[in-house]
């Protein structure tokens, strides 16, 4: 173990051959890097890629798939052995099986890559750090660049980024959990205080945290010499839970699995008692395992979640798990921060109050101009003094920049103040030129207020003024006079009144009120060269002139109160959690709709009812505002019913740690619960959220690592729209998975009927693959693109454990309505091929076994022609064909109706997604291709169809859409209704 | 994140089955009340009813289009199928092997090749009429009875030696034995062009010599006048014609490969995914 802790910084200086106030050479620091390495954990040993994509080979459907496949090759191999000529058909059939989950594991196994790959170039995006002195200048360098021998600055906040010996320290507090799990920060100091490097206070590790304070210090180890890269066990916590929508996936491979092999097993029993041979048996049950599993789905699934994503790091939401988009739609409760979140971030003028009357002002994000009445000589008089009685200001070279995006050197509410009276009086810079300023006393906690004495602007007015603004109450005291109409009347009790009732309201808006006053100095008293002395005080600090009142809020952001409107119809409780005082965090509360307009906390209803708080009725109140000292004294229950009973809560003067109780709390609900965050502190909420969202320039980066999802412009209105992806994706999943369901029936049915009634095959295990891989893959991927329902946001969220994404509904509907319906128009379009060829209808039941026969070939058909073999084979492709484009012709049908689930499709419009109709033409155009180019691969079972056969399903695909219509229509008709259960999905 | 546990054991998840099954809290009997048993029943027995008629109507509309007299493709009968009697097949087509010596071997042969020709005795011809002509016999109207069409008669005594009357072993015994092949019938196809297609039988591969052939009818043709058919509607009791082959000089003990073609214009034999288009071929081993 290193000794340096208990090295003195000198000695340091010289054992690193680095300066303290200097730092490292650049080039000695490049020569450190080389020899050393960057300053980065060696990753842990990541699963071997090999077995990552083994894993893809053998997961969902990939056994089934796999089971077929051995079947095929153990009914080849006894084909075979039997000398039976058909046997390679078995061979190839197992080799295409293989072949389907290999090219899909590959898929999924790129995929998979790809989307690790965006992750890693998120960690990328917001790469850690450091503030380094090098050459005796301070810069921001990578982390990862830190060498030893670096000086490095930390303050609160910030990733420790090596192990560091410290030289300086002021307040320094760090969060070792990472480390020890102890969760108290601990302070750190220049101090050698233990023998053990880890227990020592002078050293601060490598991925812990500054929460707060400042320090300088020396980098002792970089990256896998750091304490926590020597602790082996260190690999990353990732555990193997499952996410909700990895949940539903799952749920559904075993849903069709689990129908793929009971239907094959029941068939393979009939077909065995119906006396078919073993190894035919065996054949059938691998068409019917084929048939039954949509091989193309689980590929487009994570197709559709990549595009989602996308789309929402498109509106600012950046996603670092591809399965939080759904998890983000199935969110009921909302904890939100309020500052930067819900608000704007800055001070601004919300209120006036003068000639005794209260005016508001526009708070919005980009005011360009102020609509109050400004035409009272009050007025002239209070700007002057907003104006003057300030110092903030503008920095240089911003003249281009709005009003409202220019940095100003002041604390928050002076650049208020200087900003609006920008926005009002133009160039304030200049006006304060002009009137020059002679003497000033800066604000202060003890005087509580702040006073200027300028000179004035017009030139035949020698007098000077004096300007004074601060907290109204002390302002007031100071006062005699007060200016009504630009005239100045004495101060009685009754204006005094007048004062006091505008400052409570104001006040109680949660807004900070300030109060200014003036005072023309008498020309005789104060001339020209009076000496002003601060310190003295020798000018008049009473029986000023009382001018007005204005007040100042950090505003909600605009586009907010819309987004918690839509929350709240969309079943979404927003609860706010703040470290703010209660009163401006329920003004915001209820300005952004948080706490609605009409509804009342307990204290409320006291107030209104003039009764004591404890004899409210609790349930009456519909709203609560939740001080963090109230909450410290909670049991669980109290604050289980309070979540319970109130649909409107803010919690104020919270702590991240009470954050962390908040949201347990809602979980306990059986709620989905998101968590915005931006502290160092927040990050066990986050990471204990069912989503955590961090925010993407006001976050530390510990609250973006913990969290699942960043939001770029730190605005509440993105979460919704993340909410309505999620949601969106949710359906669009259900649409796709019914889409693909259907045509499934329409590829099993033909293997029953043909065990049934012994007709010659309807369609091929080749042909089914062709479908489920070729012509339903882009239609399927087409319907991620389409738009939200209407009623998307105004549904309560998805309750995760009963709203399953395929259900009961889904499954029946799309299996024995639609499937069989698109069954029916197959089988007439086969039907019409054979009996247009010469087989009719009666002719083809129970000839199978003399149909398949080798030794037949003069086979008879109703017409008294007699063919041979191949010539029914070929006969049997043309079959094939007709029904495989059947079903294509029924999937365009069956792709327009699942663009809705309940609304009509005139009214979500056929042609507002244009992926839609890309999918139709790709699906009839690989038809096409199929069919006429490659029909004469005899391989592959097609033949090139005639034209006409291509219509026999159309009227079957217009029924679709008619029922489909239909069964709509009655939904929207009857809700509630027997069909309204039955039938939505 | 945090994430959704959904550990079960194996009792919870029996119970919870169970309870699925039949739920005595809320009546629900596989998650649906029973009188909802009944409606969801009644409205799929109605969808399925539908359903049916539907596809009865697409089927019976189907047939309505249908000529009852000839199909309206015949798309993958360009060209006639050839069969060959006695047919017993191997592993790999055709494959007919007996020894002379020994009667049970080829006993079966011949009776395959008597009850084939069953259907060609004078009274199970009756019906059909002498033709004489050598030319396609073409009838547009229907001149037989009940709306149908005539056939010419073609009767077992056609094949002389190989007719069964004289040898009712078919040469089978000496070595000599007798094959019929037969053509099959295609709805108004005309073989030939105006000339009567014949067969013409042939070693395959290795030759251990000329093949020495005895053809019935002479010539080894199909008379012009059993074409064009007309199907089975219009023509009931019209039967193939054929042609008897007799191979004079099989070498015994060895296996030979056979092809009998049918040539003629419009037949084709060079279909390589069909080896019963226009011709067949065999596999012949006689022992001793």
């Amino acid at each position: 173990m290193q000794d340096d802790h208990r090295l003195s910084a000198s000695q340091l200086e010289e054992k690193y051959g680095t300066s303290i106030n200097k730092g490292l050479s650049n080039a000695r620091a490049a020569e450190i890097l080389a020899r050393d390495g960057p300053n980065a954990l060696t990753p842990p040993k990541a699963t071997p890629e090999i077995v990552k994509f083994l894993k893809q080979m053998v997961g969902g459907f990939s056994i089934l798939l796999w089971i077929g496949a051995v079947f095929s090759w153990i009914s080849f191999g006894i084909q075979l052995a039997q000398g039976a000529e058909s046997a390679f058909d078995n061979l190839y059939l197992g080799v295409v099986l293989a072949l389907v989950v290999i090219l899909t594991g590959i898929f999924a196994y790129y995929q998979e890559a790809k989307s690790t790959n965006i992750m890693a170039s998120f960690s990328k995006m917001i790469p850690q750090q450091a503030l380094v002195i090098r050459d005796a200048e301070k810069k921001e360098l990578p982390a990862d660049q830190l060498v030893v021998g670096d000086i490095v600055e930390i303050k609160g906040g910030d990733r420790i980024p090596a192990d560091i010996r410290l030289i300086f320290t002021q307040g320094c507090k760090v969060d070792n959990s990472s480390l020890t799990g102890e969760s108290e920060p601990q302070s750190r100091s220049c101090d050698f205080t233990h023998e053990n490097p880890l227990e020592t206070k002078n050293i601060a590790f490598y991925s812990t945290t500054c929460v707060e304070g400042t320090a300088t210090g020396i980098v002792i180890n970089t990256g896998d010499r750091t304490i926590i890269g020597r602790i082996a066990s260190l690999a990353s916590g990732v555990g193997n839970e499952k996410t909700p929508i990895a949940i539903e996936i799952e749920h559904f491979v075993y849903l069709v699995a689990g129908v793929a092999i009971s239907i094959g097993v029941l068939f393979f029993i009939i077909s065995v008692s119906m006396r078919y041979k073993i190894l035919d048996s065996i054949i059938f049950l691998i068409g019917i395992i084929v048939a039954n599993v949509p091989e193309g789905l689980l590929a487009t699934v994570t197709v559709s979640l990549s595009l989602t994503a996308k789309r929402m790091a498109k509106k600012n939401c950046l996603v670092k798990n591809l399965e939080a988009v759904e998890t983000l739609g199935s969110t009921s409760i909302i904890c939100s921060d309020k500052t930067g979140t819900l608000t704007q971030n800055r001070m601004t003028v919300a209120h006036l109050w003068f000639d005794n009357q209260i005016y508001s002002a526009d708070t919005s994000e980009d005011q360009t101009t102020q609509p109050f009445d400004q035409s009272s000589l009050s007025w002239t008089a209070l700007s002057k003094i907003v104006t003057l009685c300030n110092r903030a200001e503008f920095r240089p070279g911003q003249e281009n920049v709005p009003i409202m995006k220019r940095v100003v050197v002041g604390d928050a509410s002076e650049t208020a103040l200087l900003k609006f009276a920008e926005v009002i009086l133009g160039d304030v810079m200049n006006i304060r030129a002009q009137n020059k300023k002679v003497a000033e006393i800066p604000f202060n906690s003890t005087n509580k207020f702040q006073l200027s004495i300028h000179e004035t602007d017009d030139p035949n007015d020698k007098r000077f003024l004096l300007v004074m603004k601060g907290a109204p109450e002390r302002i007031l005291e100071r006062c005699s006079t007060i200016m009504i109409n630009g005239k100045e009347e004495p101060l009685d009790s009754e204006k005094a009144e007048a004062f006091q009732t505008a400052y409570m309201e104001l006040g109680g808006m949660g807004e900070r009120v300030l109060g200014f006053c003036h005072l023309y100095l008498p020309e005789e008293e104060f001339p020209d060269t009076y000496p002003f002395d601060t310190d003295t005080m020798n000018f008049p600090t009473s029986n000023l002139c009382f001018v007005g009142l204005l007040s100042m809020i950090d505003p909600p952001r605009s586009t907010v109160p819309d987004a918690v409107s839509k929350c709240r119809s969309a079943g979404i409780k927003v609860i706010m959690v703040t470290g703010d005082h209660p009163i401006t965090a329920k003004a915001i509360a209820k300005s952004v709709g948080i706490i609605s307009a009409t509804s009342e906390t307990v204290e409320d209803i006291a107030k209104r009812l003039n009764i004591p708080v404890e004899q409210v009725n609790r349930g009456e109140a519909t709203a609560a505002v939740v001080n963090g000292m109230e909450l410290k004294d909670m049991s669980l229950q109290q604050l289980d019913e309070i979540l319970c009973n109130h649909s409107e809560i803010v919690f104020a003067r919270t702590s991240p740690q009470q954050k962390l109780i908040i949201v347990e709390g809602c979980q306990r609900q059986g709620a989905v619960v998101a968590v915005t965050g931006d502290g160092v502190n927040d990050s066990p909420a986050l990471k204990k959220a069912d989503i955590g969202i961090a925010m993407g320039i006001a976050g530390s980066d510990a609250a973006k690592n913990a969290a699942d999802m960043v939001l770029l412009d730190d605005n509440f209105a993105s979460i919704v729209t993340g909410v309505e992806e999620g949601r969106l994706i949710f359906d669009n999943l259900k649409k796709t998975i019914a889409y693909t369901l259907t045509k499934n029936i329409a590829e099993l049915c033909p293997f029953l009927i043909y065990i049934m009634a012994s007709i010659p095959m309807p369609i091929g295990t080749i042909t089914i693959l062709f479908i489920d891989l070729g012509t339903d893959i882009i239609p399927s991927v087409a319907l991620a693109y389409e738009k939200a329902e209407s009623d998307i946001m105004n549904r309560r969220p998805r309750n995760k454990r009963k709203d399953r994404l395929v259900n009961e509904q889904l499954a029946i509907y799309s299996y024995l309505q639609i499937g069989i319906m698109q069954s029916v128009g197959a089988f007439v379009t086969y039907f019409a091929v054979y009996a247009e060829q010469g087989f009719l209808p009666s002719t083809l039941l129970g000839v199978r076994v003399d149909w398949e026969n080798n030794a037949i070939n003069d086979f008879e058909d109703s017409y008294g022609q007699e063919w041979t073999k191949y010539q029914r084979t070929y006969l049997q492709w043309t079959g094939y064909t007709a029904f495989f484009v059947s079903i294509t012709i029924q999937q365009v049908a069956d792709l327009i109706i699942r663009k809705t689930r309940r609304n009509s499709i005139f009214r979500q419009g056929l042609f507002r997604n244009k992926v839609i109709w890309v999918g139709i033409f790709s699906q009839i155009g690989i038809a096409v291709i199929l069919t006429y180019g490659l029909g004469h691969v005899t391989a592959l079972n097609f033949t090139p169809l005639r034209f006409q056969y291509w219509f026999v399903a159309v009227p079957f695909a217009i029924l679709i859409w008619v029922y489909d219509e239909v069964r709509k229509l009655l939904i929207r008709r009857y809700p509630g209704s027997w069909w309204d259960k039955n039938m939505y999905y | 994140m945090a994430t959704l546990n959904e550990k079960k054991t194996c009792s919870e998840r029996m119970e919870n089955f169970r309870r699925f099954v039949w739920n005595p809290e809320t009546r629900l009997f596989m998650g649906r009340t029973l009188i909802n048993w009944v409606w969801i029943s009644l409205y799929y027995l109605a969808f399925y009813v539908v359903m049916s008629g539907l596809f009865a109507l697409s089927i019976y509309s189907l047939m309505r289009t249908i000529n009852p007299y000839e199909p309206d493709y015949q798309d993958q009968l360009k060209s006639p199928g050839v069969t060959l009697r006695p047919d017993v097949y191997g592993d790999r087509g055709l494959r007919i092997y007996y020894n002379v010596s020994d009667n049970k071997t080829w006993e079966g042969l011949v009776t395959t090749l008597q009850t084939f020709l069953e259907a060609y005795t004078p009274a199970a011809q009756h019906l059909n009429i002498n033709c004489t002509s050598d030319t396609y016999f073409i009838q547009d109207t229907f001149d037989g009875p009940n709306k149908t069409k005539l056939s010419c008669k073609f009767t077992s005594d056609m094949l002389q030696n190989c007719s069964g009357i004289t040898d009712p072993t078919f040469g089978f015994p000496e070595g000599k034995p007798c094959f019929i092949i037969k053509m099959n019938r295609i709805i108004k196809f005309f073989p030939g062009n105006g000339t009567a297609p014949r067969v013409d039988c042939t070693y395959v591969g290795d030759k251990p010599g000329p093949l020495e052939v005895d053809y019935y009818p002479v010539n080894g043709t199909f008379n012009l006048h059993y074409f064009p058919y007309y199907g089975k509607k219009a023509q009931p009791s019209y039967s193939n014609p054929l042609v008897a082959v007799k191979f004079l000089n099989i070498t015994r003990n060895v296996e030979l490969k056979i092809v009998c073609k049918i040539i003629g214009a419009g037949i084709t034999y060079d279909n390589v995914h069909d080896p019963y288009e226009g011709k067949v071929e065999f596999k012949l081993k006689i022992e001793d």
